[in-house]
């Protein structure tokens, strides 16, 4: 907190409580998003037949030609909201490593692991949406095809556990500041949390595995 | 086995040109029940007479001898030594002026804070010192009485990270204050009121939820579902305001 040194007083707005809905409106929306696409993408476990039904139902009511661009503007929306937040300047930054370092204490570390990934995934997530919404159909031997040529499996085994992370931190922690996750279950839900990470990025590996034995 | 404790304690004197920061090294065998603020005076007396701290009450009420121990901010007089390894650092809390060594100028800060929430019971009634006091029911008054407790110790505001990336932050202790006095029905503050003093960025939605504060306060207040109430009633008046038939 800063000492007043002036007599100057700013005029209230309302802007930050609304900018606060928005980004937890959007992140909500994220999240929603990114555990069905999870579960979406693991249809190829029970083989293409599934994927390709999958695929061409969402085509065919163009809710992929509608939905994906929403979704990139969401996630553009959410990455400026959020960018507020995040240190950019070298001293915040240096203050906060050390900070969490010497504190060590996880929730802290979280934000970190937090903000970092969220700079990787604002990167490939981009990526990602534009090869796949720019190469339409969706179909299971494209995907088998890309993730056979080995730099798809690299760009997706970082990806992967970075947004699930992501994921997973972002709604405990908007639990926690909207009071949903109150004081008395914080630790049970933290460890739900890493639970259901991990679940999520196993059955990730599992897709990605199934998909190099897709034969194209 | 008696065990023999290392400190490592920062020493520096921001009034003395010669001096530079610098971590000190003091040896002391542990004795049956020491705690920090023993463990410092004994420093003291016996070993060296220059180190500054600071305390008052020695039981955890005054929040003078607020420190960072191996890490983490707490009460140098409601830490036992034998609940730390022998290795143990102490720095002064970051975030506040530093008057030399362990001791930090919390009191300047805590004054402009108590100022910028206002942290008074506002009210237009006349005082009566003949008139019986107003009643108020008992769990309105053990809800306050919790939220009273706070010692004005710093420690949350040290290990919050906000606070210490943003010195305009308002931290925790200042969004448990408003809580206070939001659930007082003594105080005639609106929403509105409230919200120009914490509804910003440098107030509750700036607030990351790293709970930093939470997990070191040490008399335990409720900060984290405190600061969810503020938050929630603060986005909620905000929301009402787009309402036209709210307004
Ligand atoms: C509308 C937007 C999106 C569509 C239509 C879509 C579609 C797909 C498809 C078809 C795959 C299979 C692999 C491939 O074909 O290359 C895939 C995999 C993947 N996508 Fe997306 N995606 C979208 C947005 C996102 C976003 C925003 C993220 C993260 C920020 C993301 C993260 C991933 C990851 C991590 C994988 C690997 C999944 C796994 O191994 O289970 N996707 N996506
Ligand atoms: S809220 Fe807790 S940590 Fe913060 S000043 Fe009050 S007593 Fe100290
Ligand atoms: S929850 Fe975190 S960001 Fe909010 S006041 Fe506490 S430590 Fe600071
Ligand atoms: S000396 Fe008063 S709180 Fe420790």
């Amino acid at each position: 907190m800063r000492i007043d040194s002036t007599v100057y007083v700013p005029a209230v707005s309302r802007q930050a409580a609304y900018l606060d809905w928005l980004q937890m409106f959007s992140g909500i929306c994220l999240i929603i998003f990114m555990y069905l696409h999870a579960l979406f993408v693991a249809s190829i476990i029970f083989g293409t037949g599934a994927f390709n039904t999958l695929a061409d139902f969402f085509e065919d009511y163009y809710l992929v030609q509608t939905g994906g661009p929403v979704i990139v503007l969401i996630f553009l929306v959410h990455f400026i909201l959020a960018a507020r937040k995040i240190p950019f300047s070298s001293g915040q930054q240096k203050t906060l490593w050390v900070q969490s370092r010497q504190l060590a204490h996880r929730d802290t570390w979280l934000w970190v692991v937090q903000v970092a990934s969220a700079m990787i995934i604002l990167l490939m997530g981009s990526i990602h949406m534009w090869v796949v919404l720019t190469d339409l159909p969706i179909t299971a031997d494209k995907s088998a095809a890309r993730i056979q040529s080995g730099f798809w499996l690299t760009f997706f085994l970082i990806l992967l556990p970075l947004v699930e992370l992501h994921v997973g931190i972002g709604w405990y922690r908007l639990g926690v500041k909207w009071g949903l996750i109150k004081s008395k279950a914080r630790n049970k839900v933290k460890r739900f949390e890493y639970y259901f990470t991990g679940f999520f990025i196993l059955l990730g590996l599992v897709t990605l595995i199934r998909f190099l034995f897709v034969k194209i | 086995m008696v065990r023999k404790l290392i400190f490592s304690i920062f020493r520096y004197n921001p009034a003395d040109p010669s001096s530079r920061p610098q971590t000190k090294k003091y040896k002391l065998e542990e004795t049956e029940n020491l705690n920090l603020f023993v463990a410092l005076n004994k420093i003291r007396e016996e070993q060296d007479p220059s180190l500054q701290f600071d305390f008052c009450c020695r039981a955890g009420i005054c929040g003078a001898c607020a420190m960072v121990i191996n890490g983490r901010p707490g009460l140098a007089c409601h830490t036992k030594a034998k609940d730390l390894p022998a290795d143990i650092s102490l720095m002064p809390l970051p975030g506040f002026k530093l008057v030399g060594d362990l001791s930090v100028d919390t009191g300047t800060w805590f004054r402009s804070m108590n100022e910028k929430v206002e942290s008074w019971v506002h009210t237009d009634k006349k005082f009566d010192p003949q008139a019986e006091e107003e009643r108020m029911g008992n769990d309105v008054a053990e809800k306050i009485y919790e939220l009273e407790r706070c010692i004005e110790c710093g420690c949350c505001v040290s290990a919050c990270a906000t606070a210490q990336m943003r010195d305009d932050f308002l931290g925790a202790v200042a969004l448990n204050r408003i809580a206070r006095f939001i659930i007082d029905p003594r105080d005639k503050r609106q929403e509105k009121e409230y919200f120009e003093v914490v509804g910003t960025d440098q107030g509750i939605f700036g607030c990351m939820g790293l709970l930093g504060c939470e997990d070191v306060c040490p008399k335990h207040l409720p900060l984290q579902d405190q600061l969810a109430f503020v938050r929630r009633r603060m986005g909620i008046h905000a929301l009402k305001r787009i309402l036209p038939w709210k307004n």
